[in-house]
């Protein structure tokens, strides 16, 4: 199938003369055959005529949680999947946090055989130790082989530090992720949302932003002792961007992300006890939000995450302390980026962070493999139940006024929208 | 008569200045009936309530149940040790199997903070929080700001010191609020460990010598250490712990000025205050008890009223 997309403007700050051009894009066989004002369409060729239609290279989320196998009734890996081509993302990196969660070669090879043929590619994280029980190292190398960009024990703090010594050694030869979520788990207690005002005025318990800060200042001091690559998955303090900033003028192998919420919401939200607003790292105070949106600017925050994580609504309708951690991110990632940003800097977010897990990075070219995002950049809305693709509808954002919405993407020869 | 402002009660911080003082005048009324010899009145004969309680209880659960008899409600309670909750029933199914059998109004008391809140956002009954973990006990605070009124003549300019385990209690926080919002001057004492990190922001003092607090206040109310909410170790023994912040005679007897002492039960004598200070002519902690009985019925008269 050929695809001819009409009087589409570019967004691709890395190409002068096609940035901010708007152009027609005919896809053959999956690669772009040409980039010109005004194509006409040749017999088998769908043509897609849109709003307002802007494309940039196909987005990528390096934090993105479906439920197969295990939580199928929370999301499938082929609608997961399809979300995310809806959402115009082409590239993302799963969470091992399926159950059983992936720990082996073999685990890898499932997911990423349920992944074929879809728009968008799905790169697995595997688990960096056995059954994410934070005691011995999985088959790292193995994994590794079969296609997993880099090891996680989901949102489990690594409690024992010569573990991650011993990982970020081990890693090395093989080139291998490592990543640690940030978080003392002694220090954070019985502790569900963020420690301020809030939670005082609520009587709800605490997470300190010293558990996050007191972990990650730990986890860089094994990273320039041990050496490796070392990824922060979702930091949420002031503080941790600090000490990001300053490991990087070290010069340590580290990266972080942040989960696009926590740049949107602060724990205000939290007033009325509403369980869609509960999630891993908590929504912080105001000043939090305010460092977090500058470390993103200033590039020390490598890149953002829509932090997905689809949870049914028997797991979120129940009494605040009794909820999961989570929020649906893929459907309105970019409309919340486009709030917070301007368009060029949100599109350049969501392209981000490929190198990080080995993935290649594609480009708007004449005879490139076409990997696009479609969408309206200028649309505003109210994010309603009509948004949701996902299985499970337990989006925080439902209600938020967004500006922006993806139409779709283009991969793998496919449109999806 | 004026009305609530508010369709539940699921904590002070939700009520105005108005409704408390309302609700005041309404348990003035309902306490010269309770110290009648008939001690009922008919107002609520068509009025049926739960009192659903996920936590225990004694003496709260009582009073209420006391109140709604006196009002000639008609009552169902209910506690979660003998419920299908242990059989994994959700909160809003347990509360709508209730409200189908036609009951207009729920008590509840749950572990979890904001538990009330989230009943009353998906089921059709007007509630009343009886206390939801950490969070609110509005009634309880309504009550002793009703004693403390009762004892001084008034709330606004008094000096009120909360001392113990602020950091677990949910009767702190409503005195908090109450208080504040009748114009009290309050501060809570404690060891550091039992004080939120950011008390201060509700408008607070913090003050961790109790000599100083005592002096300083007209009117102590003694938390009681929750043993059971403690997961860790916030002070190394219940010894050490009377040692710096329990009161006792001697230390009443000492003071400047006669203060008055307040606990919300039930009492660890020896623990938070020594028993010749819990039955000393300052304590007002039966009077606490009493008005207790008051406060509800006006909190469930007037709720119900904005039901019919």
């Amino acid at each position: 199938m050929n695809i001819l997309l009409k009087s589409a403007k570019i967004i691709d700050e890395t190409q002068k003369d096609l940035h901010l051009k708007t152009r027609d894009i005919l896809i053959k066989n999956g690669n772009i055959a040409k980039i010109a004002p005004n194509l006409s369409a040749e017999p088998e060729t769908e043509t897609v005529e849109l709003d307002n239609l802007h494309v940039s290279l196909g987005w990528f989320d390096s934090s993105v949680s479906f439920g197969e196998p295990g939580f199928e009734e929370r999301e499938t890996i082929a609608n997961g999947l399809s979300t995310a081509a809806k959402s115009g993302f082409t590239d993302i990196v799963l969470n091992p946090n399926a159950h059983p969660v992936p720990d082996s070669s073999s685990d890898i090879v499932f997911l990423k055989n349920a992944a074929r043929g879809q728009v968008t590619n799905l790169y697995p994280l595997g688990s960096l130790t056995i059954k994410s029980e934070g005691v011995d190292l999985a088959e790292l190398f193995d994994m590794k082989n079969s296609g997993a960009v880099g090891f996680y024990d989901y949102k489990s703090p690594l409690q024992n530090s010569n573990l991650l010594k011993i990982a970020l050694q081990y890693s090395q030869n093989f080139d291998g992720l490592i990543c640690s979520f940030p978080l003392d788990a002694k220090i954070a207690g019985k502790g569900i949302v963020n420690e301020g005002e809030v939670s005082t005025r609520l009587g709800l318990k605490g997470i300190p932003a010293l558990s996050e800060e007191l972990q990650l200042v730990r986890d860089l001091f094994i990273l320039e002792y041990a050496g490796g690559k070392l990824h922060v998955p979702t930091i949420s303090t002031a503080t941790s961007v600090k000490l990001i900033a300053e490991a990087k003028k070290k010069g340590l192998n580290v990266t972080c992300s942040v989960a696009i919420h926590n740049l949107f919401y602060t724990d205000e939200t939290l007033e009325d006890f509403d369980s869609s607003y509960k999630v891993m790292p908590p929504l912080r105070g105001a000043n939090d939000v305010k460092a977090l949106i500058q470390g993103v600017k200033e590039g020390t925050i490598d890149f953002v995450t829509s932090d997905h994580t689809p949870l049914n609504i028997e797991e979120k309708r129940v009494e605040f302390d009794n909820a999961a951690y989570g929020s649906l991110g893929l459907e309105s990632a970019f409309g919340v980026l486009n709030q917070i940003f301007d368009t060029e800097t949100a599109v350049d977010l969501l392209i981000k962070g490929r190198e990080r897990f080995g993935i290649a990075t594609p480009t708007i070219a004449e005879g490139a493999p076409a990997c696009l995002a479609l969408f309206n950049p200028d649309v505003e809305y109210t994010f309603g139940a009509d948004d949701i693709l996902s299985t499970s509808k337990n989006s925080m954002f439902l209600g938020s006024k967004l500006k922006g919405r993806a139409y779709g993407s283009i991969s793998n020869g496919q449109l999806r929208r | 008569m004026g009305e609530l402002s508010v369709k539940h009660l699921l904590g002070i911080k939700y009520l105005n200045e108005k409704d408390i003082q309302l609700i005041f005048e309404t348990a003035d009324h309902f306490k010269e009936v309770i110290n009648r010899s008939i001690k009922k009145v008919p107002s609520l004969r068509d009025i049926t309530i739960a009192n659903i309680f996920f936590e225990n209880s004694t003496r709260t659960k009582l009073s209420f149940e006391l109140a709604e008899k006196r009002l000639s409600a008609d009552v169902i309670n209910f506690s979660a040790g003998q419920s299908s909750v242990k059989k994994g029933e959700t909160l809003i199914d347990t509360v709508n199997n209730i409200l189908s059998m036609k009951v207009d109004m729920v008590v509840m008391r749950h572990p979890n903070p904001g538990a009330g809140i989230f009943l009353a956002r998906h089921v059709g009954a007007s509630i009343v929080n009886a206390g939801d973990g950490a969070h609110e006990h509005p009634t309880q605070a309504l009550l002793d700001s009703y004693s403390i009124r009762e004892r001084l003549g008034d709330v606004a300019g008094k000096n009120v010191v909360i001392v113990g385990d602020i950091l677990h209690s949910r009767v702190a926080l409503s005195n908090i609020f109450a208080l504040r919002l009748q114009g009290a001057n309050v501060k809570v004492c404690g060891p550091k460990t039992l004080l939120p990190k950011y008390i201060e922001s509700l408008g607070v003092g913090v003050e961790t010598d109790l000599r100083k607090a005592l002096n300083w206040c007209d009117v102590a109310n003694m938390l009681r250490i929750q043993n059971e909410r403690l997961d860790i170790s916030y002070f190394p023994t219940t010894r050490e712990y009377t040692q710096q912040f329990g009161v006792n005679k001697r230390l009443l007897d000492s003071l400047d000025k006669e203060i008055v002492i307040m606990h919300p039960g039930p009492i660890n004598r020896g623990v938070e205050i020594t028993t010749d200070v819990a039955d000393s002519k300052q304590s007002i902690i039966l009077d606490q008890v009493e008005n207790g009985v008051a406060i509800r019925m006006a909190v469930i008269y007037l709720l119900a009223s904005k039901i019919k």
